[in-house]
Formats: structure tokens, C-alpha cells, sequence
């Protein structure tokens, strides 16, 4: 086991490279540079051009890139991912302001998500083609295809808005951040603010779940042991859960590896709707103010998200799965 | 008449043939009727209740996002102080008006319209590209195919919404034409994977081998022998695609880096109505149902295409 993870780092070195380039060279290569924000006719040239000298942009392309790399990834230097152009804080100060939000909310959605859509999914396999499963099924699809932003300002409106309409004002949720004001770290209050996001994040991923679970048991309930577990007479419990449950979520515990990237990068788009102070809003917000640090940071961070996830889905898969050997 | 006609006929007709007297012992069995590949595929999409509905839908999307526009030109970004918020009137404006008087329902068939177009265009960016590197991977093999694999994973590995949103926000923000660029640029690793499994499978295949053997240049052998079979998958994954890019185009919108104001894009449209929630609760439900229904289509026909497309599929249909 592990030589086997040493071998996947190894090749998961090169993909981080082609991500560091493609990263590197988007910013680049975009007209303009990053000290636009200077030029006013208040900046003489000769700063402009000390400042260029000053931030390396006068060196070659190559030069530039590897300046990056090698100081990005020495993330125990306050400044290895340099300072926000628009605060001048620290890029790495500011990602782990935002980091506990992001993980908070994520990680809440995706416990959401697992409890829910497994015993939805169990159901909708077991009663296959029964009104129970058709009407999950159904509803899956639907919510398959419901894009995230229109499922978010929906949920606004309806938990926001309509509902202090309705009750007279006595229910409705925060419209926007993650606490109220003079109440920082209350559980209570952060839990409501939490509500809506979580529900938007969770109806998503439970429709995208509940149909892996419920394809993945069928393909269990369909074979051959579990037909002889049948016929030898064991109860129906015992055949469910012990036998077939158990080999179903071989597939399913390896979706959860692949979700982990997603408590780091956070939800741009829902973070965005409801203002939650996380990484994804702040991706959003420093593409607006063209915060060249920041965003490459995040596009950093997420891209190594997504190999460490799809690793830990692989270390997973060999734990759960005994058949499996590295 | 060609030879399978006949056959069809007499089979059709068996007992004119017995009339007639001369079918000379031909067993009726073996004159079933010949149908082509597209025949097949027709009445494998047919039985597919569901795709049918779905392209139905489609195609009366596809008419109001070309009719409406075409109709009413610049009538979509055309602001009436006089009737804000106004009431549905017919025929002219169904939907009502806009916090700025603009028609709702014109609007809406332009935002539709632009939808379209990015999902097509970038379709087209999404199936060029990954059918070529697909392709190029599948049929050399070897270092290339390892190579080119290698690019796709780094491709998979970035953060796809966050790339686009940068490309947006630097080469331009609100053209449609970035926005469909950025789209295709990063979408295309599903048709590359999928034309590569077909082309892998395809390569040791006996008729590619003897078209070899023929001495087929390899021009040939790619655009004769492999690209039709292969057009099953490429064709659901562009089904796919097009759902992907309008969502994405929405999102962007959304987000205030795709198509700006006073251009209509159903994202815009979305944003925009969500500031005037409480004015006007029905003009978050256009854009979004429209949106769903097409996204929602979009996978069902992707679906119906897979079934019918595939020429392994059990013949049963009569």
C-alpha cells in the first residue's frame, strides 16, 4: 500500500506541473499586466517601471513561472503565495480566513448528503420499478438537472423571502453570510444562517448519489450469492444489509474520496448566492477585482484537491475492497 | 427496383406471391425486410417515449429562440418607462414587462436564442477537439496516446468553472464568443476519452485490418472505415456538451462575467430578476424553467441517441 500511493504522488507530480503551467500561463497571457492598477496620471513612468523590476516581470517567461513554483510550493513562508493586490494581506493569511467556512459548510452538505441519499437509494433498488421507486427516480433526474444557481435563488426566495411573507415574520431565514452581527461564533445562529445553503448544496448531490446507490445495489441484488443467500433461507434483513448492502458501497465510498475536493475549493456559484464567507465566493470576488495572487492560489489549491481526492478514492477503494491489492 | 425492395414486397405480400405462383421454394423467413443502419436507429428512438418528448420539446424551443427574434428584432432591449412592471397583455407581450419595461417574453426567446448558440458553438469547439485528439490518440497508439492521455488528466485536473471564469474575466468579458471558446477549450476531455475507446477497439478490428491490408492510406482508414462507427458515441457526448455549455453560460451570467446587460442571456436574466424578488416573483421562474427544460431534454435525447445509436443492440424491433 504504500508503494503503491508513493508511485501515485510520483505520477501525480507531472499533472500538477501541466496544472501549474496552464494556471500560469491563462494569467499571463491575459492583455494587461499587473501593474495596470498603478497607471494613473498621479504614478510617474519611472515608479511603473521600478515596480515591474521589483515584481520580476522583466524577466523571461521561463524565469517567471519557476520563481512561482518553486516559492509556491514552500507554503510555510507567510509570502510564498504572495500578497492580495487588493488588501496586500498575505494570499496564504487570507485562504485560511476563509478555509474553516468553506469546510464547515461543505462538510455539513456532504454528511447531509450521505445519510439521506443511501437509504433513498437502498429504497428505490429494493422496490425496483414499484411507485416508490419511480417517484425517486423521477425526482433524481429532475434534480440531476437543476442547475445549482437556479436551485440556490429559488431556495433564497422561497426560505427567505416567501416564507417571512407567509408567516408574518415569525420563520425566515438569513438572506445572506454566515453570522449575525454581535453574535460571532453563536452555534446556534450559524447553524440558521446555514440552512439554506446546506439544503441547496445537499438536494443536488443527494440526486446525483441516490442514483449511484440505487444502481450500484442492483448490480449486487442481481448476482449469484445473493440469490443463494436467498434460497438458503436466510431473513430478508440479513440478505439486504449483511450481504448485499455491504458490497454495494464499495462504488459509493470511492464517491466519497472524489467529493473530498470539494470541502477545500468550496461552492463558487451557492457560496456566491448566499454570501457565505468561503473560498468559492472568494474565488468569485478576486477574479472580479483581478487579484492575480489570489486566483492562482485557489486554482492551485483546487487542482491539487482534485489529485489528492482522486487518490484517497483509490486508498479507500483497497480498503473497503478486499479483492483489491496494490 | 433495387433487390432488397423486392424482397420486402414479397415478403409483404405472400399471398400474391403464392398467386403468382413462382416463389420457387424461397423461404419467407429469410425474406424479412432489409433495413438500413438509419432505419434501425429511427425505430430504436421512437420506442424511446421520453426521447421523443424530449425532442419534441426541443424543437419548439429551437422554433420560439429563431421565430421570436427573427420577428421582433431589436423589440428584446427596448425599455418602455411607461409600462414598468406592466401586466401581460395579448398578444403582443404574454409574460408582462420588466422592471424597466422591456418584454418579458421577447426577452426571454433572445436569452434562449443566445443560450443556444453558445451550446452549439461550443459543441462544435468540444466535439472538434475531442474527436481529433481522440482520434489521434486512439489510432497511433503507443507514446502519443500516452501522451496525449497524460494532457487530458492535467485537462480533468483543473478546476473547470474556475479556469473558465478567469478566461472570461480576462479576454473579455461579456462576449459571447470568449464565453463559447472558454467553454470548448475545457470541455472536450469526454468526447476525447470516448472517441479513443472507440478508436482502440476499433483499430484491431478485422475490417479496419483488411483495409490495411488493401493498402488504405491512412486518411482513409480513419475517415471511411473508423470515424462512422465512432459517430454513435461522439454524438451522445455532444448531446451532453450542449446541456453543459448553456448551464455554464448561465452560471456565468449569473455570476456577472458571461453576457452583459442590455444583451439577453437567461443567466442575466436570473440575476437580474432576483434583485426585484419581491416586485416580481415570476420573472425568476421563466428563465429557470426554460433552462430546466432544456437541460432536462438535452439528457434524455443524449440517453434515447445511446440506445439507438449503438448497432450491438438487440435487433427486436418489428
Amino acid at each position: 500500500m504504500a508503494r503503491y500511493m508513493a508511485r501515485r504522488l510520483i505520477q501525480a507530480i507531472p499533472i500538477v506541473i501541466g496544472v501549474s503551467i496552464i494556471v500560469f500561463l491563462i494569467v499571463y497571457a491575459s492583455p494587461g499586466d499587473p501593474t495596470d492598477r498603478f497607471r494613473t496620471p498621479r504614478v510617474p513612468p519611472e515608479q511603473i517601471l521600478a515596480l515591474i523590476r521589483s515584481y520580476g516581470l522583466d524577466k523571461p517567461l521561463p524565469e517567471q513561472y519557476l520563481a512561482w513554483v518553486t516559492t509556491f510550493f514552500q507554503p510555510w513562508n507567510i509570502d510564498a503565495w504572495g500578497y492580495s493586490f487588493v488588501d496586500g494581506v498575505p494570499v496564504i493569511e487570507k485562504v485560511m480566513r476563509r478555509m474553516p467556512a468553506t469546510f464547515l459548510l461543505m462538510g455539513t452538505a456532504l454528511v447531509v448528503t450521505v445519510i439521506v441519499a443511501i437509504p433513498i437509494g437502498i429504497i428505490a433498488a429494493v422496490r425496483q420499478y414499484s411507485w416508490t421507486d419511480k417517484i425517486i427516480t423521477t425526482s433524481a433526474t429532475i434534480g440531476y438537472a437543476l442547475p445549482s444557481f437556479l436551485l440556490g435563488t429559488y431556495i433564497l426566495y422561497l426560505g427567505g423571502v416567501l416564507a417571512k411573507q407567509w408567516t408574518n415574520g415569525a420563520v425566515g431565514f438569513p438572506l445572506f453570510g454566515m453570522e449575525s452581527l454581535g453574535s460571532r461564533g453563536d452555534p446556534v445562529d450559524i447553524a440558521w444562517h446555514m440552512f439554506m445553503p446546506v439544503l441547496s448544496l445537499a438536494i443536488l448531490s443527494i440526486a446525483a448519489w441516490s442514483r449511484y446507490v440505487r444502481s450500484s445495489m442492483l448490480d449486487v441484488l442481481h448476482q449469484d450469492y445473493v440469490r443463494t443467500a436467498k434460497a438458503k433461507g436466510l431473513p430478508r434483513r440479513s440478505v439486504l444489509y449483511k450481504h448485499a448492502l455491504r458490497n454495494a458501497m464499495i462504488p459509493i465510498v470511492t464517491l466519497l474520496g472524489l467529493s473530498i475536493p470539494t470541502l477545500i475549493a468550496g461552492a463558487a456559484i451557492t457560496e456566491t448566492i448566499f454570501s457565505w464567507p468561503g473560498l468559492g465566493s472568494m474565488y468569485v470576488e478576486s477574479v472580479g477585482n483581478k487579484d492575480y495572487p489570489v486566483i492562482m492560489a485557489l486554482a492551485m489549491l483546487s487542482g491539487i484537491a482534485v489529485i489528492l481526492g482522486n487518490l484517497l478514492a483509490d486508498v479507500l477503494y483497497g480498503i473497503v475492497d478486499p479483492r483489491i491489492k496494490y | 427496383m433495387k433487390p432488397q425492395e423486392t424482397a420486402s414486397r414479397i415478403a409483404a405480400t405472400p399471398a400474391d406471391a403464392t398467386v403468382s405462383g413462382d416463389v420457387g421454394g424461397v423461404d419467407e423467413v429469410d425474406l424479412a425486410p432489409v433495413r438500413t443502419y438509419w432505419q434501425l436507429v429511427r425505430r430504436r428512438f421512437v420506442r424511446h417515449r421520453m426521447a421523443v418528448i424530449s425532442l419534441i420539446t426541443l424543437t419548439i424551443l429551437i422554433a420560439f429562440a429563431v421565430l421570436v427574434p427573427l420577428l421582433t428584432g431589436d423589440l428584446y432591449k427596448d425599455p418602455d418607462i411607461h409600462r414598468i412592471y406592466g401586466a401581460p397583455e395579448f398578444p403582443g407581450a404574454p409574460l408582462g414587462y420588466d422592471e424597466i419595461g422591456q418584454n418579458v417574453f421577447v426577452r426571454l426567446a433572445k436569452a434562449t436564442q443566445t443560450s443556444l448558440i453558445v451550446g452549439f458553438s461550443a459543441v462544435i469547439i468540444i466535439a472538434g477537439v475531442g474527436s481529433l485528439v481522440g482520434a489521434i490518440a486512439g489510432y497511433m497508439g503507443g507514446w502519443v496516446d500516452n501522451a496525449l492521455m497524460r494532457f487530458v488528466d492535467v485537462v480533468l485536473t483543473l478546476p473547470i468553472l474556475f479556469i473558465i471564469l478567469m478566461i472570461v474575466s480576462f479576454f473579455g468579458q461579456g462576449n459571447v464568443w470568449v464565453v463559447v471558446i472558454a467553454i470548448g477549450i475545457t470541455g472536450w476531455t469526454l468526447a476525447a476519452r470516448l472517441i479513443r475507446g472507440e478508436f482502440l477497439m476499433l483499430r484491431e478490428m478485422d475490417f479496419v485490418q483488411a483495409a490495411r491490408a488493401l493498402g488504405a492510406s491512412h486518411r482513409r482508414i480513419v475517415f471511411r472505415h473508423m470515424l462512422p462507427p465512432a459517430t454513435g458515441p461522439l454524438i451522445v457526448a455532444a448531446a451532453i456538451g450542449v446541456a453543459d455549455a448553456v448551464v455554464i453560460e448561465a452560471a456565468l451570467s449569473f455570476l456577472g462575467f458571461g453576457i452583459s446587460l442590455p444583451e439577453a442571456s437567461l443567466g442575466n436574466m436570473l440575476n437580474n430578476a432576483q434583485t426585484y424578488f419581491i416586485r416580481a416573483p415570476l420573472m425568476v421562474f421563466w428563465p429557470g424553467i426554460i433552462l430546466v427544460l432544456m437541460v432536462l431534454c438535452a439528457s434524455f435525447l443524449g440517453d434515447g441517441l445511446r440506445d439507438a445509436l449503438d448497432p450491438r443492440q438487440k435487433i427486436d424491433v418489428k
